[in-house]
């Protein structure tokens, strides 16, 4: 087994300890950065989702996944940086002004982040032109959105009717989730994707990222 | 004027089988060594670090009623506005499960201890509902100790935000219960801090009274519909 795959066998595991010692075995042998991340921490992760969408591991284990992820990127961060490896898109996520409800929105930006995704987490109680400001000033190509309560969901068209507003919708892509939302909600208030899971959301988004 | 009260969090902690479930693994399923690990200390922490309040006050249904109204956002066919002009007795209740749990899962999700911090998560959700639940067997104690329940009576909670009695319905409730002496705030968006709190009426009634078809405007978008298990358990009875 190459150091490559090793790292994504111990990410898999949830193992961080062994995920950051791999690490940076393979930054000190000299192994390209992006190979890292793209043969060894998304690999891994991308088997994490694999296995969750169908069921053969829960949310936990995809969780510990991402802690060994997380800890993987804290040594490779400064490298990427260096060679100016550009992330896989930038995506600006929130929880919806009147919503306090976070935990679904933390559990995509994680799944995101390990997605190789560049995540800028507005956290809760975010208004819709604090997520169309954000979106712009950080050159972010998509928003996601979260609400929990029936009350707070259509926020989320407050949202997708500015971008309108502002023509910005085709530049701009939203995707939303949460328990109150469906896909025909989605479809009616003008997003461009609905997502029921944070597995689920991490597909939407690369998809959403590879038709440009 | 209210009585405030303290939950012992052993009494409210879920059962293991509910926390597994709530974190997507099956019922039957065993859970790995791991996922068994991080239950144990989220229980551990929870009994550590919860420090769960409540608090009940009686209400009239005239005193409700404008409680109810509050800002005029419910749903024209919210359940609520058949059952308690019905009831024989209310209650208003607020309950929270302390800052300090809440403090605690932030911090272990800003220290990438995600899955610890989203077991901690559930097992504080559960047992805030566990706690929801023990107010309800407490308001129909002290009915009974006076008198006035019988065989068919039935307690049962309802809270702002569900089934069509808008979240707005909040602002009243705080002004007339004032959760603020358990710690408990509400933003301008009508939402609690802790998170993990929870208000609402309660209402002593016949059992029939709190019986009714999930089939509301509001009921196509709710994905709680924990209505269903309970009209299931009045059925029963």
């Amino acid at each position: 087994m190459n150091i490559l795959e090793s790292i994504s066998t111990a990410l898999r595991k949830g193992d961080d300890e062994e995920v950051a010692a791999l690490t940076q075995q393979a930054v000190d042998e000299g192994t390209a950065p992006q190979e890292i991340l793209d043969d060894g921490l998304i690999h891994g992760m991308n088997v994490i989702g694999e296995q969750f969408s169908r069921h053969e591991i829960f949310l936990p284990d995809v969780l510990l996944a991402a802690k060994a992820m997380y800890a993987g990127m804290d040594i490779l961060k400064p490298q990427l940086i260096k060679d100016k490896i550009p992330s896989r898109g930038r995506i600006v996520i929130g929880t919806v002004r009147g919503d306090l409800h976070d935990i679904g929105k933390n559990l995509v930006g994680i799944m995101l982040k390990g997605a190789g995704f560049e995540v800028i987490d507005l956290g809760k109680d975010v208004p819709a032109e604090v997520f169309i400001d954000r979106a712009v000033s950080e050159g972010a190509s998509i928003i996601g959105m979260s609400a929990l309560l029936t009350t707070t969901a259509p926020v989320m068209q407050d949202v997708t009717s500015l971008l309108k507003e502002k023509n910005l919708d085709e530049e701009i892509k939203t995707i939303i989730g949460g328990a109150p939302v469906t896909e025909k909600f989605a479809q009616e208030i003008g997003a461009d994707a609905y997502a029921f899971d944070a597995a689920k959301a991490v597909e939407c988004v690369k998809n959403m990222v590879q038709k440009g | 004027m209210s009585d405030t009260f303290r939950f012992v969090p052993e009494d409210i902690i879920p059962t293991e089988a509910d926390v597994l479930h709530h974190q997507g693994i099956p019922i039957g399923v065993d859970a790995s060594h791991t996922i068994q690990d991080l239950l144990t200390q989220a229980m551990e922490q929870f009994k550590s670090s919860a420090k769960p309040e409540g608090m009940m006050a009686e209400i009239q249904q005239a005193e409700f009623t404008d409680i109810y109204i509050g800002e005029g956002q419910n749903a024209e066919d919210a359940i609520l506005a058949q059952i308690f002009p019905r009831a024989d007795h209310l209650a208003l209740f607020a309950l929270t499960m302390g800052a300090g749990i809440s403090a605690k899962i932030e911090s272990l999700f800003a220290s990438n201890s995600f899955a610890l911090g989203s077991m901690l998560d559930a097992v504080t959700s559960l047992a805030a509902d566990q706690a929801a639940e023990m107010c309800e067997g407490m308001f129909e104690e002290t009915l009974s100790s006076r008198g006035q329940t019988n065989t068919e009576t039935r307690v049962l909670g309802y809270s702002p935000g569900y089934c069509g009695w808008d979240i707005s319905g909040q602002k009243r409730l705080f002004q007339t219960l004032k959760p603020e002496r358990i710690g408990i705030t509400l933003n301008d968006s009508y939402l609690m801090t802790p998170l993990k709190s929870v208000t609402g009426l309660l209402v002593s009634a016949t059992r029939e009274v709190h019986i009714f078809e999930p089939g509301f405007s509001y009921c196509t978008t709710c994905k709680t519909i924990s209505c269903r298990q309970r009209l299931a358990e009045l059925s029963v009875a």
